[in-house]
């Protein structure tokens, strides 16, 4: 429980620069069309960067600092263990028409949020349990809610709930964010107008936002988008790719490399028992020695440094050491070492026959690698690892698929032997990976909907994730969390490779840009960016 | 003539109809129709999980999904796209008259280099010219249109005009191999021999011969070029049907993809019909 | 002219001899990855120099010249057949025949064949060898390729069917296999050859393309085609002369069998 009184225009007194000048239209470029404009039903990249820049939260977390400042909010008290959470809300806002805004549009927005019919990303992460949320609207600025149990990372989850309004006639369109939609063109671009009722003040007292506008074409060559930076036709690039960041940077175009992101790129094995494979390559698969000797056949140094360009890290485990709280520090990557995979290998019983492994049953070790068609870097590194396995007798055959076939394959028919894919984590909390970790859970990709632990170890780690849920201390979740990746840093059920870089591009011409490794990496602070004239 | 064109529009609608049935089959039967990549979201619940993928088998039953298809279709309702959430007939809207003026532009342009080409190379039969004009076509046909929508976007060039370069080489070689054929008929040698100037071979002798082929390659051109049109749309992020059929496939959006079937296959067949029309007329007159 | 067909002839024997050589000219083989020189410049070891996962190149173009120019201009006659069959039965039976092959050709023009591809993915086993996967996959261009050029060769088939000398062989009593055999195929020719011609590059091409649904050719082994698609990073991001040459090398190999062709057409 506490109680922060970090305001926020001291943090903008140290990010704003005295000759910050405003007005401006900043253009950037969005992958896709958004799917949606309605906050509680965000899933893609595209309508999660509308919601950033339009929606009103009662909490930010700060992308540098990690903390959780307030924003539409004062000041909260979190009690009854995580149940229930209290916020002191400002008074006197208003939505970008003119509705004002008041403790209902929060009871309002919750209650949406957690309908069961909704089926959204941002409304199950509060769901820790079965039961009825309730609101208890205290007074036209404070708000009660009550879960029906704990929540984990309650107060830093509201950094995602963008409020609706429940009497704008604007209905979802309505902005209590530094911008609102005004102007949409399908399949072309979006116009985002400076909201003329926004909050916010600099400590200077000047309204913010700086920017009068933002105009976010659709663009889904990540090559154009490059061409396009460096005309000065947009200013800002949220991911750029290792071939164009080097491309840039060597025409003296701006990008920052922002360091290790929270992202991994990661190979796994099918150990489904059902799965429509010989059973001896099921046995391969379950094996933890054949797993761990097939990561320390896997040149990751090689793979960061010829893939990513050198703008990646050979990944440890689950979590990015960028995700400083939550890294486990004690663990360390696996070596590189043909000889100790051999001899785990050879602990199975497999034994090396010219070039070629055999296992003890005198098969021949080999296996598919599958990935999504498109991703070159994947294809690259599924390549690489092809000539990795090589060394030691092992025949990889790469097979890339369209991305709604290799899907089909991993979570319906499971006929597939490993798969390589990446994970984006956009939540730092553990508690964001539940669907991952519990073995009964969809996302447990290697042996998903298990009715009860397969191993000894994902039974442990079943606990483990349990316990964390339900504690509310942080400091006894960081330990049941740490123990969860020395569990996985041993048995690999995935064999993580890389954390690849947050690579960005940001025009000289934005001023007071910090481009930070965590979503979204360029415009976190958009309402205290400027652009000079 | 009324026989023609009353068969005519019953073989369009009958192509139109069995072309996006079977389009929507074959979808159907194509693995990761239930898929949907927001099942590796690991923020949604197990039952969030379910509740996406019930909403994809919602039109499993495809013949079921056609007949209500056609229904809404009479209402003129052509459905919602699943995976941008529009109504189908305003992304048509938007976007069909931009691909078919780029379609249009790119076919004008690469018919008049493509048989400007071969009438020139037919003509006058110099070297330096007949390796100039097979060196063109051969260069472009050999490009893939992602590389060359990418170099004209850096020239700041048309997109349209790609899609002509890529569309001349055919249309060269189909109209240059049919008026060589021609060229050596006996009647044309016959007309040669007697003194017949090269304008008036090609106009009386070659022409005819040749004709009915190149008004069906005409017909047949309107597919070459959405066929060329289409990557470079995408490649170029054009705002034209070609980024949508690519979102349509990729999503497995089955309205979408439907209308977008309907809509090509109007297009292709009307032009092939046009060009037959043409060739009756053409032989009547020659009667 | 001569002269050029010298050229041609020198340039198709010079590939031959690179394709079948492959071996001895590029030692260092088209899957082994020279780590320290990624994206490496042309040098003494590396003629063509490296790729971005450190491999020789001319290895690479040698290798995928092999796999592109033996399967596409098998996959180009098997479509140039099915075009002349079915826009020859077409042109040949006229009436209902005739609109019931309009027919198939319009949908085959209109269908989303895509999905079709995909499946054909699917069926396949994962473990299939890159060398049976791209066959597949040239197999499956050469039978949805035929329909634009059918409907050509059918209008050219209707055409010659009320010419004097098809006439005049009927009235001797030709008919059927023999009629289109002797007659229609011969004067069909200069349209079959476009088709031909037309097809080898763009199947090689599209074989590149199809990597994106899992077909294609699979990593280790090149095509000309998936060296082709690289063309499209050098656009944007290393505008290195070097990489043009597998375009190039399809030029002129596709421009001197036409060389040959065309001029033993007007000899015969």
């Amino acid at each position: 429980m506490k109680r922060h009184y970090l305001l926020s225009a001291i943090l903008i007194l140290g990010t704003v620069s005295a000759f910050a000048q405003s007005g401006g239209e900043l253009r950037f470029c969005l992958r896709s069309e958004p799917k949606t404009f309605n906050p509680l039903l965000v899933e893609d990249e595209a309508s999660e960067t509308i919601r950033y820049l339009t929606g009103g939260v009662l909490v930010r977390v700060n992308r540098l600092t990690l903390k959780a400042e307030p924003d539409l909010a004062t000041s909260w008290k979190v009690s009854e263990g995580g149940k229930r959470i209290r916020f002191k809300l400002r008074e006197g806002l208003k939505y970008s028409d003119g509705t004002p805004f008041s403790a209902e549009d929060v009871a309002y927005t919750m209650q949406q949020l957690m309908d069961p019919a909704l089926h959204s990303s941002t409304g199950d992460a509060f769901r820790s349990a079965e039961g009825k949320l309730t609101t208890h609207v205290v007074s036209a600025n404070e708000i009660e809610i009550d879960f029906p149990a704990p929540v984990a990372n309650l107060v830093n989850l509201f950094d995602t709930v963008a409020i609706l309004s429940a009497k704008s006639p604007q209905k979802e369109m309505a902005a209590l964010g530094p911008f609102y939609v005004s102007e949409r063109k399908a399949g072309s671009y979006l116009s985002l107008k400076r909201n003329p009722y926004y909050w916010k003040k600099d400590a200077a007292g000047k309204q913010l936002p700086y920017l009068d506008s933002i105009r976010l074409d659709i663009e889904q060559n990540p090559e154009i988008e490059a061409m396009r930076y460096k005309r000065g036709e947009v200013q800002l690039i949220n991911t750029v790719s290792p071939a164009i960041f080097e491309k840039l940077s060597a025409d003296n175009a701006s990008v920052r490399d922002a360091g290790a992101s929270t992202d991994t790129e990661q190979l796994w094995f099918n150990q489904v028992p059902g799965a429509p494979l010989p059973a001896y390559k099921k046995a391969w698969f379950t094996s933890t020695n054949f797993r761990r000797a097939i990561s320390e056949a896997i040149n990751r140094n090689d793979l960061a440094r010829i893939v990513y360009r050198g703008h990646a890290v050979p990944a440890i485990g689950i979590i990015s050491p960028s995700n400083k709280f939550w890294f486990n520090s004690d663990l360390k990557p696996h070596a590189y070492d043909t000889s100790d995979a051999l001899r785990k290998l050879q602990q199975d019983g497999f034994k090396l026959q010219g070039e070629t492994l055999k296992d003890k049953a005198g098969n021949a070790v080999e296996f598919s690698i599958a990935t999504n068609a498109g991703n070159r870097a994947r294809e690259s590194m599924a390549t690489m690892i092809q000539q990795d396995l090589k060394k030691i007798g092992i025949k990889v055959n790469v097979v890339t698929l369209d991305f709604n076939s290799l899907l089909e394959r991993m979570t319906q028919s499971f006929n597939y032997e490993a798969c390589l894919l990446g994970f984006q984590n956009v939540e730092l909390d553990p508690n964001s990976q539940m669907a991952v970790w519990l073995s009964s859970a969809d996302n447990h990709q290697w042996n998903p909907n298990q009715k009860s632990p397969a191993t000894p170890w994902e039974a442990e780690i079943d606990k483990l994730m349990r316990a964390q849920a339900a504690s509310g201390d942080e400091h006894k979740r960081k330990q049941y969390w740490d123990r969860v990746q020395q569990i996985a840093w041993e048995q690999e059920p995935f064999i993580y490779l890389i954390n690849k870089d947050a690579l960005v591009a940001i025009a000289p011409a934005v001023k007071n840009a910090e481009p930070s490794v965590f979503r979204p990496q360029t415009f976190w602070n958009v309402e205290t960016l400027a652009l000079a004239h | 003539m009324l026989r023609f064109w009353s068969g005519a529009v019953l073989r369009l609608v009958a192509v139109m109809l069995m072309a996006s049935f079977a389009g929507a089959m074959l979808m159907r039967i194509a693995p990761g129709f239930s898929s949907d990549d927001q099942e590796l979201n690991s923020g949604l619940s197990s039952q969030s999980i379910q509740a996406i993928r019930r909403a994809h088998l919602a039109d499993a039953n495809i013949p079921h999904f056609y007949a209500q298809y056609l229904g809404a279709l009479m209402r003129g309702d052509l459905g919602t796209s699943r995976s941008l959430n529009q109504p189908v007939k305003e992304l048509l809207r938007e976007r069909l008259p931009i691909t078919l003026m780029n379609l249009a532009f790119a076919l004008a342009v690469g018919w008049l280099l493509g048989l400007a080409l071969a009438i020139a190379t037919q003509t006058w039969d110099i070297p330096a010219l007949n390796f100039l004009a097979n060196g063109l076509s051969g260069t472009f046909i050999s490009t893939p249109a992602a590389a060359l929508a990418l170099v004209f976007l850096l020239l700041r060039w048309p997109p349209a005009f790609a899609a002509a370069l890529l569309v001349f080489p055919k249309i060269y070689r189909y109209a240059q191999n049919l008026l060589q054929h021609s060229s050596e008929m006996p009647h044309v040698l016959t007309a040669r021999a007697k003194g017949a100037g090269p304008w008036r071979v090609l106009a009386w002798h070659i022409a005819p011969i040749a004709f009915p082929q190149i008004v069906a390659l005409v017909g047949v051109s309107i597919s070459i070029g959405i066929g060329v049109l289409l990557p470079i749309e995408v490649v170029s992020d054009v705002a034209g049907i070609g980024q949508l059929a690519w979102q349509a496939a990729q999503a497995r959006d089955l309205p979408l993809l439907v209308n977008l079937t309907m809509v090509v296959t109007f297009v292709t067949v009307c032009a092939t019909l046009i060009s037959d029309a043409a060739q009756r007329g053409f032989k009547r007159s020659a009667a | 002219m001569k002269f050029i067909r010298l050229i041609a002839i020198t340039v198709l024997a010079l590939t031959a001899f690179t394709i079948l050589g492959a071996h001895y000219l590029a030692p260092a083989g088209y899957e082994q990855q020279f780590r320290e020189t990624p994206q490496a410049a042309p040098s003494a070891h590396h003629p063509l120099g490296t790729d971005e996962l450190g491999r020789d190149r001319w290895a690479r173009l040698l290798y995928g010249m092999r796999i592109s120019l033996t399967l596409a201009p098998l996959a180009a006659l098997f479509t140039t057949v099915l075009a002349g069959l079915v826009g020859g039965i077409a042109g040949y039976f006229g009436g209902w025949t005739e609109r019931c092959c309009k027919l198939l050709i319009d949908l085959f023009l209109s269908v989303p064949w895509l999905f079709l591809l995909i499946t054909v993915r699917a069926v396949l086993p994962l473990n299939i060898s890159p060398e049976a996967s791209v066959t597949v996959t040239f197999a499956l261009l050469g039978l949805l390729g035929w329909a634009a050029s059918a409907r050509v060769i059918c209008a050219g088939a209707k055409d010659l069917m009320k010419s004097e000398f098809v006439w005049m062989a009927r009235a001797a009593g030709f008919s059927g296999l023999k009629l289109v055999r002797l007659h229609l195929m011969p004067n069909l020719r200069g349209a079959l050859l476009a088709q031909f011609w037309i097809s080898i590059p763009v199947f090689i091409i599209a074989e590149a393309n199809l990597g994106a649904l899992g077909l294609g050719v699979a990593e280790p082994l090149p095509s000309l085609g998936s060296l082709l698609r690289e063309l499209q990073d050098s656009v944007m991001v290393r505008p290195e002369p070097w990489r043009l040459l597998p375009l190039a090398v399809l030029i002129v190999v596709i421009s001197s069998f036409q060389v040959l062709l065309n001029k033993q057409e007007i000899r015969t």
